[in-house]
């Protein structure tokens, strides 16, 4: 109930966005806001979603197709990198956070915390220069640096730019936890029994440091959804995004199914990394 | 054992800074200076043809975007803007977070649940809302620099502030329950002293470092708006031929995402940019590590016997 609740304000916060840029004028260097104009596209958008109106945009001139039979590539060409970077973050963050835990070394923390401060949009950028630059000097191809065309997609660079930054994240975030977790007594009752330590971690670590990863799902789909436009737009794959910044001009119903979409993709991702969750709390934390 | 992250940060914290604030005075060329494009002839063998983009050489340190600006001399220019705003933008966040997030935290004490709304909300990135605020406004716009400027800085605060704010209520809500407090309002001290007495002390350095963090996430966001071509300061488009972006104020974000393109030929456009926004990130996040570390040894807890 909650769950369709919020979908529902986040579809009219989309509604309501949308709609701005489209509503702002500037006449004699006032800004002016026209809310009526918002009132009146969110209410054609609506009429037009009963008749199907809503779901037809234009490319260039007198060319117009249907949002729905458009999307469903799109989406699934996102859905498709997401869901392996996100695969890739989860079980990389858990194992390097294991790992990285139990070294206190100021100086590794400093490296992997610059890491995590990168923004993606220079990551992407370097990233190219470096392939390009080792290109042009060696004669060797590493990667593919953006996509030509919808058929051949860039992979290992786009791949690399999606999970590294919400890996960082979750290697901070759970480090702290595993090391809190480790200085707990059940560890220490554990060690006293004898216990090796790889059965320690599989059985009483992983188990006590999955809740932490589930609390923080929200915030590292955040910042891979943040990543996503950018990764999209800068490697010229064609996902979703590319509706909102591919055309040439503005059209209110493009943008607003666009995002709605993006909505069900993230939930979609959401729901797949829960059960992710699930599946490694059945192999670890079973009875 | 000394602090040198501390020592290391904040020297080259100042040097930005001060690169911000003096740096039309250091550069080697005027703003609008373009180098001319020519022939040259020294001999019969020896004569050819000059055109920019120039690479870097001793007239141009860091040689010259396509149209044969000094690119050293856009960047010192261009400075203040990426660096002020940062700042700016980052201490009122720190200041109506944190103001907000003390005064609830003390209030409200009863836990709220947190509830998915926000957890969707996640979905629509902060960069991608003030891109539609602002994609009618920025691009070819009557308005001036300093009002884009101020205009965009505004919409950053009203975004990042409620962060900031989360994290204090829950620090303060945490500290709120210790005994001093308890004793301290038993005595009789209103919320104003244990403000100011009691919870400022204990977030000072909190506060500090989160300060520094947000400075790094707000020129995060400044750069990511760049890649879409939404300049702070506004964005000049020409329209014949292919659709050109230039930003107006010379801010290194904006300097990038103009550039982002030269990533096959003449690099240099683009690395040097790049390689003094990211030493702007390092100093800052380098000072940020030096205020944690002070700190964690200065509240670390020592066992008494």
């Amino acid at each position: 109930m909650r769950l369709i609740l919020s979908i529902i304000g986040v579809i009219i916060f989309i509604l309501l966005l949308g709609a701005i840029p489209l509503s702002i004028s500037i006449t004699d260097d006032n800004l002016i806001f026209d809310f009526s104009i918002v009132v009146d596209l969110v209410i054609n958008y609506l009429q037009g979603v009963w008749n199907g109106e809503s779901f037809i945009y234009q490319e260039g001139i007198g060319r117009s197709y249907s949002i729905l039979q458009d999307i469903p590539d799109y989406f699934l060409t996102t859905l498709h990198y997401l869901l392996i970077a996100g695969f890739v973050t989860v079980c990389m963050g858990m194992f390097i956070s294991a790992w990285y835990s139990k070294s206190q070394k100021e100086w590794i923390k400093d490296i992997i915390g610059f890491l995590g401060t990168i923004p993606d949009f220079i990551l992407v950028l370097f990233l190219q220069l470096g392939v390009v630059a080792f290109y042009q000097s060696t004669g060797f191809h590493i990667a593919k640096v953006a996509s030509r065309s919808a058929d051949e997609n860039a992979y290992l660079l786009p791949l690399i730019t999606l999970t590294l930054v919400p890996t960082i994240y979750i290697i901070r975030t759970l480090s702290e936890r595993t090391y809190d977790v480790l200085s707990e007594d059940y560890i220490l009752t554990a060690k006293a029994k004898g216990l090796r330590k790889r059965f320690i971690f599989i059985h009483h670590v992983v188990r006590n440091v999955l809740p932490y990863l589930k609390a923080d799902l929200h915030k590292i789909l955040a910042i891979m959804m943040s990543n996503l436009f950018i990764v999209e737009y800068l490697f010229n794959i064609r996902g979703i995004t590319a509706f909102i910044f591919g055309g040439t001009m503005y059209q209110y119903n493009l943008i607003v199914s666009t995002l709605v979409a993006l909505v069900f993709l993230y939930l979609l991702i959401y729901w797949t990394i829960r059960l992710l969750i699930l599946l490694l709390e059945r192999v670890f934390a079973h009875d | 054992m000394t602090n040198w992250r501390l020592w290391v940060g904040g020297i080259a914290t100042s040097l930005i800074i001060l690169i911000a604030l003096i740096g039309p005075i250091l550069a080697p060329y005027e703003k609008d200076y373009v180098e001319p494009t020519g022939y040259y002839y020294n001999g019969p063998d020896d004569f050819g043809f000059h055109a920019s983009p120039y690479p870097p050489s001793k007239e141009h340190l860091l040689g010259t975007d396509e149209w044969g600006y000094d690119i050293l001399t856009l960047l010192l220019y261009g400075a203040k803007y990426t660096v002020f705003v940062g700042i700016g933008v980052a201490l009122f966040r720190i200041f109506i977070g944190g103001a907000l997030g003390i005064w609830f935290g003390l209030s409200l004490s009863k836990k709220k649940k947190t509830n998915s709304v926000f957890g969707l909300l996640g979905s629509i990135p902060a960069f991608l809302i003030i891109y539609f605020l602002l994609i009618g406004i920025t691009i070819n716009s009557p308005l001036s620099v300093m009002e884009l400027v101020t205009l965009q800085s505004i919409l950053m605060i009203l975004l990042g502030f409620p962060g900031v704010y989360a994290a204090i209520y829950s620090k303060t809500s945490e500290l709120a329950k210790e005994e001093y407090i308890t004793a301290t309002k038993a005595l009789g001290a209103g919320k104003i002293r244990i403000m100011r007495k009691h919870i400022l002390p204990h977030l000072k350095g909190t506060l500090l470092a989160m300060f520094i963090k947000e400075i790094i996430l707000v020129l995060t966001l400044i750069g990511q708006l760049g890649v879409f071509n939404l300049f702070l300061g506004g964005t000049i488009l020409r329209l014949h031929g292919p659709p050109v972006y230039i930003s107006i104020s010379r801010d290194w974000a904006g300097l990038i995402g103009q550039w982002r393109s030269f990533i096959y030929d003449f690099q240099w456009i683009l690395f040097f940019p790049l390689l003094a926004f990211i030493l702007m990130l390092f100093s800052f996040y380098i000072l940020s590590r030096g205020i944690e570390l002070k700190q964690k040894t200065t509240l670390q807890k020592f066992p008494h016997i």
